[in-house]
């Protein structure tokens, strides 16, 4: 099985430029019946069956996103928006096109990637902290900030498994604000914790908003599109639909969905 | 990937703490912890001892024999453990593939870093073994390292291998675990491989092309009694005898490259 690669490439560059993307296509290829395991993959070849549907996920998006600005992408479930982050992050291959990364990119694609529910708060935190570039030194640093940030000081100690779902999420949503990077790519991680909680994550993003940092957001809440974004885009079945105005994109994504917008 | 990156120091940070994890993770909920990366291999051995030794009587000719069976079951188990761990790592890591991005290899390295931390606390047993048994210290004994160092650099290349293609097809974890087994009687580390010999010369000179018997004897002969047969030593013919190393090298650039060209795809496969 021949598969085309596209190229995704990270410069350093003064260009005011951050992210380049031409001619992205990127589809799966879908398992169709249990085509797992050799006598299977045995089977299908003599029968001649490919055992696999390819979908396409993304089909040829084209933009470029400037230093400084912050961009929102929305879109129905399964438009594509989660599978274009993945790319952006380099954790999926774009199978056609060129990407440019220009400078240090942080993805968020889930809050608490690496977290076991075997190991203390404390060994997660440092684990996480390598996830995100961070040595164990630079981790102590910042260390007792992280746990002050959480609320969570008293449970430093206790395993993971003992938190409850949201004490979780605090306390990732906590270390992750720590990276620093040029790029930040977020994925659906603005609704955390309890309104109290949410308010000091709106702080945070309006922070990001006012000193100019690049972010690509991916969500759900056009709430949050019109606050912090200066650039929404609207994917549909894996192309751009709209690409401006944060406030033209929330309307057209509402009326697409059939959502009557309140006065306001 | 270049060259710098493969060192750089985000991945750097990342290996040494992964590994540090799993090693954390391998003895959690265990009331005797880190013991245990001593007691499994001490019982191991004891067992193969009574069976094979004292119930058996194989090995009665050889010096040192308890030390010699301890020193092969250690390197077996560290082989055993290397390419099992390696195999499964990239499944067993898949959330980390999925969602973040760095070199595929750290997850491999870093599970059979474990496996090497446990063999060089058992390298210590077996050392301390040796001097109660009465073996001599002598300088040979720091030309066991290039030996550990080559078992490591097979077990890395099979684990490079199998587990790039583990991700797709899972059969390979259970199909390598029968190849152990085999394996395990295929190498003379519960039996002498004199007793081979006085059989079948050829049968001892094939065994002992295998890369694992001749590291193990290679290990043996520096650390225990220079009257070990090695692969050197056994096969004359010193075209012949370089066979286990370029196996070993083979192995490695086939799986390096293997896993390579896979890696890109492990976060949608996985």
């Amino acid at each position: 099985m021949r598969r085309e690669i596209g190229t995704r490439t990270e410069i350093q560059t003064n260009s005011d430029i951050a992210i380049s993307v031409k001619g992205l296509h990127k589809s799966f290829n879908l398992p169709t019946e249990q085509a797992f395991g050799i006598k299977q993959a045995i089977f299908n070849r003599l029968r001649g069956v490919k055992g696999y549907k390819e979908q396409k996920v993304l089909k040829g998006l084209d933009f470029d996103i400037k230093k400084g600005e912050f961009v929102g992408i929305v879109g129905r479930n399964g438009s594509g928006k989660s599978t274009l982050l993945k790319i952006l992050a380099g954790v999926y291959y774009p199978q056609k096109g060129d990407i440019v990364i220009n400078g240090n990119l942080i993805p968020f694609i889930e809050l608490g990637v690496g977290f076991n529910p075997e190991l203390t708060g404390r060994e997660n935190v440092y684990m996480n902290g390598a996830l995100l570039g961070f040595s164990n030194k630079e981790m102590d640093a910042m260390y007792d900030d992280i746990w002050e940030f959480a609320e969570l000081k008293p449970f430093q100690d206790q395993k993971l498994k003992n938190y409850s779902s949201g004490m979780q999420v605090r306390l990732a949503f906590s270390i992750a604000i720590r990276a620093r990077g040029d790029i930040l790519l977020l994925d659906e991680v603005l609704a955390v914790g309890d309104a109290a909680f949410q308010q000091k994550c709106n702080e945070y993003f309006q922070s990001l908003h006012d000193k100019g940092q690049t972010v690509i957001l991916v969500t759900h809440s056009m709430e949050n599109v019109r606050r912090f974004c200066n650039r929404a885009i609207l994917l549909e079945d894996g192309k751009i639909v709209l690409d401006g105005e944060p406030d033209k994109v929330a309307s057209a994504y509402n009326k697409m969905l059939g959502i009557v917008e309140k006065t306001k | 990937m270049s060259i710098p990156r493969v060192l750089n120091r985000k991945n750097r940070i990342l290996l040494s703490e992964l590994t540090k994890t799993d090693f954390k993770l391998r003895y959690q909920g265990s009331v005797l912890g880190y013991l245990w990366a001593l007691l499994r291999p001490l019982m191991m051995f004891a067992i193969l001892y009574l069976v094979f030794s004292k119930l058996l009587k194989i090995g009665n000719d050889i010096p040192h024999y308890p030390v010699y069976l301890l020193c092969g079951t250690t390197m077996w188990s560290f082989f055993t453990e290397c390419t099992m761990q390696g195999i499964q790592s990239i499944i067993i890591r898949g959330d980390l593939l999925r969602k973040i991005s760095f070199p595929k290899y750290i997850v491999v390295v870093s599970s059979t870093l474990t496996a090497v931390i446990n063999l060089l606390i058992n390298l210590v047993v077996v050392v301390v073994f040796a001097l109660i048994n009465g073996v001599t210290p002598s300088w040979h004994w720091l030309l066991v390292l290039p030996f550990v160092f080559e078992l490591y650099l097979l077990s890395l290349g099979i684990a490079f291998l199998l587990g790039s293609i583990n991700v797709k097809f899972r059969d390979i974890t259970s199909i390598w675990e029968v190849i152990v087994q085999a394996l395990f009687y295929a190498v003379p580390v519960i039996y002498p491989i004199t007793m081979v010999a006085n059989t079948s010369t050829l049968a001892a000179k094939v065994i002992l092309l295998n890369p694992i018997a001749q590291a193990i004897q290679d290990i043996r002969y520096n650390l225990i009694t220079t009257e070990t047969v090695t692969t050197w030593n056994f096969v004359q013919n010193q075209l012949i005898a370089i066979i286990p190393i370029l196996l070993v090298a083979a192995l490695l650039i086939i799986g390096a490259f293997t896993f390579r060209k896979k890696s890109k795809f492990f976060a949608e496969e996985v």
